[in-house]
Formats: structure tokens, sequence, C-alpha cells
């Protein structure tokens, strides 16, 4: 008999033992019993004293009553122990399938009509390996691709085993074989005949494969240690050749947001000359076709200058196959690559200032920007100007009327009780000592040595949503926030003009205008240096547009999965488990409004997973990996199921017996 | 002599107050309560009762009563020999020509009955629902005593458990009801019953014999007999009222449970089973007859009752059967 139960013996020694304990413990104390008052307890004590000549069998009987409960305890843990008959112990194994789901075993080369993939034929590799297995032999399937997930416990039920391999999907992330090797490395510890089971196309990384070692002694602690531990390889695969997009990648012109271009880079990883169309598509528009034509292991990088923008901002690169020899693949997944052309527009931007000349001349540097430009009496008169306006500039003006949402708001100077941000007082000579580097509006803006006489004080509400930008010690004298779909900057001090008292040295300086295109482009919703294609598998931080109030972000994937990711520092968790396009949300405190939205591109985008090579041959921490011996075959029959349903009758008879007031 | 031992035995009595009150709280609450125990309705009931017991009487009720007392009545009742001394008026002068030996002529003494209303009030008294033992037995010893008083008898009622813890004087005229019911309402109660020893007591503190009516459980675990024989070694005339609650008779108990008497604080676990409940029951049916068949063997008037007879239907059959009034 041999025991496949989840726990080492020792474990179940140890919880028995407790058991045990525990039932003992419970006949040893007294039972509290009610009381009841008697008038005269000298006739109850004749007629107990009639039973008390029974005093022995009514002690065997309690004794019994222990025995009886010992023996259900220990008949239901000794079936958690999964006792089996005709397992061989002396040979049973401890088996961890570590099932390569990567991009790679996308490749359609299971069999030589290339109509299976890898990933099906590994299926069935690792199918007929659990349908091998021995009668005391258990084992867990492991899923590997960028993480190592545990598919099932240690089990010997071969066709729970095969439903879960069956339901195995692959991912479009290279696989991390590292992390997988350690996780079946921890699950294995402490077992007996411990052996792993790579089943895969083997096409790692050598920097991968030296991370192992078998050495009880290295003191490499990057390896995983697999000392002891009996690891083979399953191969599967049969073509190498293979043509992907190893990078695309697109940028606007910082100059002319309106014209954009293209990075392309694609890679031979056959060992014959290959020829494909390359096409480039905006949206559903083809921009540029052309046929290329690859060398064994030629790297071929495209660019594509000064494409125009258009409506659309999702951009496609694709490889098409041709006719004739080399003219296709078995790897379809990086054929094709996603990109996202960042968000820009021209912005209407309304002054409501007396004439200045350093606000208009930094206005102008902008091209995105077509500016207007009304005195703040005429403002108070006809508000109406502010109508279809994206941005509203009001220079040491503040009105009561403001224009309505989602028109974005600029104070410069901003006072009494229509100050967008409530001012908290005023600070002669302030000092920038601490600024939000992280916002939008600061990016590449040093205001530390800007000299101001004067500054209104702002008293900022987080719970509100608004956020201190810049401040002179805890004293906030740049504020911003959102309101719904509305955007709010305010600067506590005056520009220098005509008529003004105040004075700032703040135009004179490069931040100046910076600042204000900074300002204008998260107006707009616009980050120029805002990447926003990654590749899968890889664990990304996504900046969310200034986001302060929300935690946690909605994701939907290319295949309309929604998956939440929190939000930390105004940064989104990102984490491409498919090629394609992904829509990040993030909601306000309500759980209604989207305070932020983003859309993001995911390729594959690994030369490493895009070289679908196979390898017949495994070399593991300087070990070549052997195929898998065969396991021992032998007829088994479970035998808790007996146990408890003995329990279970034992329950039931002490039960009766009890209520019958036999055992009592 | 007597007197003595009476402030003595109150004494003891009220030493063992402490004890009592400690007792009190762990007794049933309803058995403290003895402020609606004679209400007008009581009193009406009463002298129905009254009534009554003239109807079934008339003709023998002139308000004296016989006592056994050998003494200077006009009733003949017996022959003695002559002894130096004695008087010689009522030497039987007829006998002596006849028999030729000197007898003594013996007359009945009439005198006031005293009667004694010996109340349990012991712990044990105290159970019993709805109505408790106790109450009962203050309701049946008042009826008594209403009867009594009416009749011009003396009546005198004592209170006991474990000593004899207060006491009426004998009184007669039924207008001393009213101090009954404040006597009975006020005395204090609990304590163990202890039947053998508050007899010698009882005899100790009343030298007139009398009818000692003695309402009681009788749950004394050293027996009932010590006690009434007492009673019977000094001319009293015992008369026995059992009082039961029918569900200590007939417990509905079941389960494990931890049976704590009520006067000694023992306590035994039990597991009570169906066949350990029909032994107590019949023990409990033994332990009653073996008193009954006593009192029958020994003379002694015995009734007994459980407290959902009425009270008034209790004193009807103690007037029948004629072991009260005669």
């Amino acid at each position: 008999m041999s025991f496949l139960g989840p726990f080492a013996l020792t474990t179940w020694a140890y919880i028995a033992g407790g058991a045990a304990l525990l039932a003992v413990t419970a006949y040893i104390i007294k039972m509290r019993r009610r009381r009841f008052e008697v008038p005269f307890s000298f006739l109850w004590k004749q007629v107990l004293e009639q039973k008390d000549a029974n005093a022995l069998w009514k002690h065997l009987k309690r004794l019994m009553s222990l025995l009886l409960a010992l023996l259900i305890m220990g008949l239901i843990l000794f079936s958690a122990l999964d006792p089996t008959l005709g397992a061989v112990d002396r040979e049973a194994r401890n088996v961890v399938v570590l099932l390569d789901a990567s991009a790679s075993m996308r490749a359609m080369d299971g069999n030589e009509e290339g109509t299976q993939s890898r990933l099906d034929a590994a299926k069935q590799r690792a199918k007929e390996l659990i349908d091998s297995m021995g009668g005391g032999d258990i084992a867990m399937v492991m899923k590997v691709d960028g993480q190592a997930t545990p598919m099932s416990r240690f089990s010997s039920d071969a066709p729970m085993l095969n439903k879960i391999i069956d339901d195995i999907q692959p991912s479009d992330t290279p696989a991390d074989l590292t992390r997988a090797l350690g996780a079946a490395a921890d699950a294995l510890r402490d077992r007996k005949n411990p052996l792993v089971v790579l089943v895969t196309d083997g096409a790692f990384p050598e920097a991968q494969l030296g991370l192992a070692t078998w050495d009880a002694t290295s003191k490499d602690l990057a390896a995983v240690q697999l000392n002891g531990i009996d690891v083979r390889y399953l191969p599967v695969g049969r073509r190498s050749d293979n043509v992907g997009i190893i990078a695309f990648n697109v940028r606007r012109y910082i100059a002319n947001k309106a014209a954009y271009e293209v990075y392309i880079e694609v890679q031979n990883f056959g060992s014959e000359p290959a020829r494909r169309q390359l096409a480039l598509y905006n949206g559903d528009t083809a921009v540029d076709v052309k046929p290329i034509e690859l060398m064994p292991g030629q790297r071929l990088k495209q660019i594509y200058p000064r494409l125009p923008a258009s409506g659309d901002n999702k951009l496609r690169a694709s490889l098409r196959p041709v006719d004739g020899a080399g003219g296709s693949d078995p790897f379809a997944l990086d054929d094709t690559a996603y990109a996202l052309l960042p968000e820009s527009k021209k912005l209407k931007v309304l002054m409501v200032t007396q004439d200045n000349l350093f606000l208009e001349g930094a206005m102008l540097v902008y091209d995105n920007v077509d500016a207007m430009k009304i005195t703040p009496e005429e403002y108070d008169a006809k508000p109406s100007y502010a109508d279809g306006m994206d941005v509203v500039v009001f220079d040491d003006h503040t009105p009561a009327v403001i224009p309505a949402p989602p028109t974005s708001l600029l104070y410069f100077h901003p006072t009494g009780p229509n100050s967008p941000f409530k001012i908290a007082g005023e600070q002669a000579n302030p000092r920038i000592t601490d600024a939000d580097e992280n916002h939008p509006v600061m990016r590449w803006v040093t205001l530390s040595d800007v000299y101001t006489d004067k500054s209104n004080v702002f008293a900022v509400d987080a719970a509100k949503g608004e956020t201190a930008i810049a401040s002179s010690v805890r004293k906030t004298i740049i504020a911003a926030k959102r309101e719904g779909r509305r955007k709010v900057l305010a600067i506590g001090f005056s520009l220098p003009a005509a008529g003004r008292e105040s004075a700032t040295d703040l135009p004179l300086r490069v931040a100046f205008p910076m600042m204000l295109v900074n300002a204008l482009d998260w107006f707009a919703g616009d980050q120029s240096d805002l990447l926003t294609t990654y590749a899968t598998g890889v664990r990304e931080r996504i900046p969310m547009d200034g986001v302060a109030t929300a935690t946690e972000a909605e994701v939907t994937g290319p295949d309309g999965s929604v998956t939440k990711t929190p939000i930390i520092d105004g940064l989104a968790t990102f984490y491409g488990q498919r090629v394609g396009y992904y829509d990040v949300v993030a909601k306000g405190i309500t759980g209604k409004e989207t305070v932020a939205s983003i859309t993001l591109a995911a390729n594959l985008a690994s030369p490493t997973e895009s070289d679908i090579a196979p390898s017949s041959e495994l070399t593991l921490g300087g070990t070549k990996l052997e195929a898998p011996i065969a396991f021992a075959v032998s007829h088994t029959t479970k035998l808790w199921i007996y146990f408890v349903l003995l329990a279970m009758g034992l329950v039931v008879m002490e039960w009766i017996t009890y209520h019958r007031r036999i055992t009592v | 002599m007597a007197q003595s031992g009476q402030s003595g035995s109150f004494a003891a009595a009220s030493a063992s107050m402490t004890g009592m009150k400690a007792r009190a709280s762990s007794r049933n609450k309803a058995a403290d309560d003895r402020s609606k125990l004679f209400d007008e309705k009581f009193l009406k009931t009463l002298e129905h009762l009254h009534m009554v017991s003239r109807k079934v009487f008339a003709g023998n009720l002139r308000a004296e009563r016989r006592t056994r007392k050998v003494g200077s009545g006009i009733e003949f009742a017996d022959h003695r020999t002559y002894s130096r001394g004695d008087d010689f008026r009522y030497i039987d002068w007829n006998l002596y020509g006849r028999l030729d030996k000197l007898l003594l002529r013996l007359f009945e003494e009439e005198e006031d009955l005293h009667i004694y209303i010996l109340v349990d009030v012991s712990d044990s008294m105290a159970i019993g629902s709805p109505l408790p033992k106790l109450h009962y037995a203050m309701q049946v010893g008042a009826a008594l005593t209403y009867v009594g008083l009416a009749n011009l008898d003396r009546v005198a009622i004592l209170p006991f458990s474990d000593k004899i813890i207060d006491r009426l004087p004998p009184a007669r005229g039924k207008n001393r009801i009213f101090r009954v019911f404040e006597f009975l309402r006020s005395c204090d109660i609990g304590g163990k019953t202890e039947l053998g020893e508050i007899m010698k007591d009882f005899v100790a503190m009343n030298k007139r014999r009398g009818l000692a009516v003695v309402i009681s459980d009788f749950y004394d675990p050293e027996g009932f007999e010590k006690g009434l024989n007492t009673l019977r070694y000094n001319k009293f005339e015992p008369f026995v009222l059992q009082v039961y609650d029918k569900k200590e008779a007939e417990p509905n108990l079941h389960g494990d449970l931890a049976l704590v008497d009520c006067e000694t604080g023992d306590t035994r676990e039990v597991t009570v089973s169906k066949s350990i409940l029909q032994q107590y029951t019949e023990a409990h049916e033994k332990y009653c007859k073996s008193l009954e068949s006593y009192c029958t063997k020994y003379a002694m008037p015995f009734f007994r009752t459980h407290t959902s007879i009425p009270f008034d239907e209790l004193v009807l059959k103690i007037f029948r059967s004629g072991g009260f009034l005669r």
C-alpha cells in the first residue's frame, strides 16, 4: 500500500497526534451538565445506587465511546492519506509537467502537414506521458509562458489531468523558463523521486538555460537549484523558418504634430532567403505596401518619414506571405504588429488679458494653438466668447462666470471667492521648494530659482482631486485639478504687464514657455514622450495623465476580456498577455465617471521568441536533458472511499445508540 | 423549663437565619412572595368551610371537646384499684358490695383541646409549580386553624425546618385568624427538614397535650418515623398531612443533568433515561406508601395530597374522615 495524499507522512502524524490529543482531552474534561434542583435527592441516590452496581459496564461504555471516536477520526485521517493498493512504492514518482504555452508554441508545425500547432503537439505528448504513469505516480501540470501557473495539484487522476492539459490556451508572451523551473523545484521539495518533464520547443535564450544548477554547493543565487531533481525533455516543433516584425513604433514630430514617422524592424530567423510583402496601415487604410526580401538572419530596418496624420490613430504593420519558396512561415503571431499615434489636435485658446506680450509671445511659440484675445471687460460683458474654446486663459482676472466644461482653464493670479482654488493667504518672496515632477505640466520645468515678489497661496483639498504642483515650503503656489473632463491650472502670481505692481522673472526663463506648452498639452491630453507600444509578457507602469483620485483601472484586452489593475502614484500596472490594443480606463471616486483613459498597443517584439527554431536537445545548467523513461505500470485500488464509508457507518451507529440511550 | 427551652430554641433558630438567607437566593422566588396568599377570596372559602363543618357535624359541636385526659368530669371513663390517698368520694361502693374490692370510678375530664399546626417551611417545600408546596401547606394550615379557632379550640402554629423557626402561641376565637395570616405571611422560611429533632423540641416546648397536625412533604433523609414516634410517645395525637408536587413525583427530565438537592446542596450527576425515571417514580411512590402504612399501623390520621387538588377540597375530605373534628 502506498499513500498518495497531499500531506507528507510526518505532517499527517502531527495532525493525527493533535486530533487524538484533542479527542482524549475532550473526554477527560468534565462535561458541563444542566443543573436541576430536586427536593429530595435521597430518592435519586437510592435509584442511582442500583445503577452504580453496573459502574464497571458504565466505565467500559465510556472507554468504548472514546475508542470509537478515535477510530472514526483515525479512519477519516487515514483516508486523507489517500491509501492506494497496487502502487509500486519504490518506483513511484512525483512529476511536474512543464507545458510550454509561450508565443512560439503557436507555430503551426506540430505535424508534417502544418495543420497542428506546436502547443497541440505538446499537449499530445504531455497526455501520453500522463497516461503512461504508473499506479504510484502523481503529477502536477504547470503552464509556462511569461509566468509559471500551476494548473492542478499533485494527482494520479489521469483523466482530470488530461482535461486540464486540453484546456490550456497559448499566450502571446515569451516563456520564462527560469521562473517555471523555480516553481517546479519548490513544488517538488521534500517529495520522493522528483521528476520535471519539460514539454517545449526548446526555443529559449542561452541566458535562461544557464540559470540552473545541479550543484548543491553552488553559490549562484540567481540560478535555480535542481540538485536531486530529474529533469527530462520532450521536444516538439519541426520548422525553424520564420520572418517576424521585431520592432514597430511611431512618433509625432515635436515641431509638427500633424505629421508622424514610423519605424519597423523585420528579421528573417530562417536559414533560407525569405520574401514577404510589408504593409503599413493607418486604421483600415493601407499607407504603404512594399515587397521585401531577406537573406538568412538579415534584419531589415524600415523608416517611414513625414506621414500625414488622419483621424484614426491606430497603426498596424503586417507581413503578408507571397507565393513561391520562402514566401511563408508557420508562425503568424509576429507577422502583425500594432502601434498607436499619440493624440494631438490644434487647440482653440482664448486669452482673457489686457495686452501681455509675455503671455502672447509664449503662446506664439506653439504651432498647435489657434489663439484669440479679448479684454477682461469684453469677457465679463459677453462670456459666450468662450463657447467652443478648448482652453481659456485668465490673466490676472477672476470672472464670476466661467465657460462650461469641457473647456479647460488656466489662471494667472486668481483672486477673490471665484478663484478655482481656495485662497489661504499671500506669501512674500516665495521660493519654489517642492515641485511635482511627475505631473505633465512640470515635465522638464525647473522653477527653483524663479524670483517672484509675492504670490497667492492656495488651500489644496486632496479629497476633491486637487493637487499641489509647486509649493514654497508647503504653501501651494501652483495647483491643478480635474473637474470631470475639464482640467484647471492656477498660478498664484501675476505675469509682469503694464500697470501691474507685481514682479517675477518667470517669463524671462525657458521654464515659462515650456510650462505653458506642457499645460496646453495636458489640457489636450497629449504627452509627446508617452510610450504607447509595449511588449507582451513584461510588466509596465503606465502614467495615467496625472490621475490622483483613482486607485484602480479597468483594462479591456484585444479579446474583449476586462480585468482590473491598480493605480499607484498615478501609474497603472500593465501586463500584456495578448498582442493587440488595450484600453485602460480609470474611473472617479463614484466609479462611474471616467477621469482618465489611455489606449495601448502590445506586440510580441521578442527576437528570442520569434526565433522559433526547435531544439532536439536541451542543455540546462551544463547538463544535457534526456527523454523521459517509461513509467512502471500497475493496477491500483483507491481505498479512501471505503474508509470514509466505514467512518460514516460508525458515526451513524454511534448516533443511534446514543439517542436510544444504549451507550449512555 | 419549658420557657427556657423555648427561648433557647428560638435563639438557635435565629442563629441559623444567616444560612437560610444565603440559601434563599437559590430558592424558588415564587415561594418567598406570600403577600397574596390570604386574600378576601381565601377568607370567604374559610367561612364556607366553617359552615360546612357545622352542617356535617351538627349536634356534636358544643364548643368543647374531650381529651383523653382522665379527671374530674361527669362522664364515666373507667375503674382502677384504690390506692392510699385517693378521694373516698369516687369509690364505687356498689362494686365493693359485689366484689369486695375497693375500686375507684374514673371520669373523662373536660377541657379545651389544644391543636398544634406544625407547618414545614424547609427549602424542599419551596419547590412546586405553579403553586409552591409551602403556599399550599400554609393555606391548608390556615384553614384548619380557622376551623379550630371557630370551634373555640386553642390553636397554635409552629413553622419548622431544622428548627422551630417561630411560634404563634395558642389562642381561641375566630377573630384571631388575621393574626394567623400575618404570622404565616411574615415568618421566615428555609432550612433542612429534620423531623426527629424538631419534634423533640416541640414536645419540650408544649406541655399541654393535644392534636399535632404535621403538614410537610416528609422529605427527611433521617426518616419520618423518629419525629412521629416522639409525638406518640409524649401523648400527642399526630395528624399527618403529606403534601407533594406532581412534577416531583413524576419528573419530566431527560439527558445529562446535575441534580442538586435544594436543602443540602448535594450534587449528583446523572444521565436520565426512561428506565431511571421509571425507577425514581417507583421509589417515590414506595416512600409515600411507607409513610401511609406507618400512619395506618399506629392509627394516626393520614392524608396525602398534591398541590393540584384545591386546598378546600382537602380540608372537606379531612372533615368527612372525622379525624380533625370530633
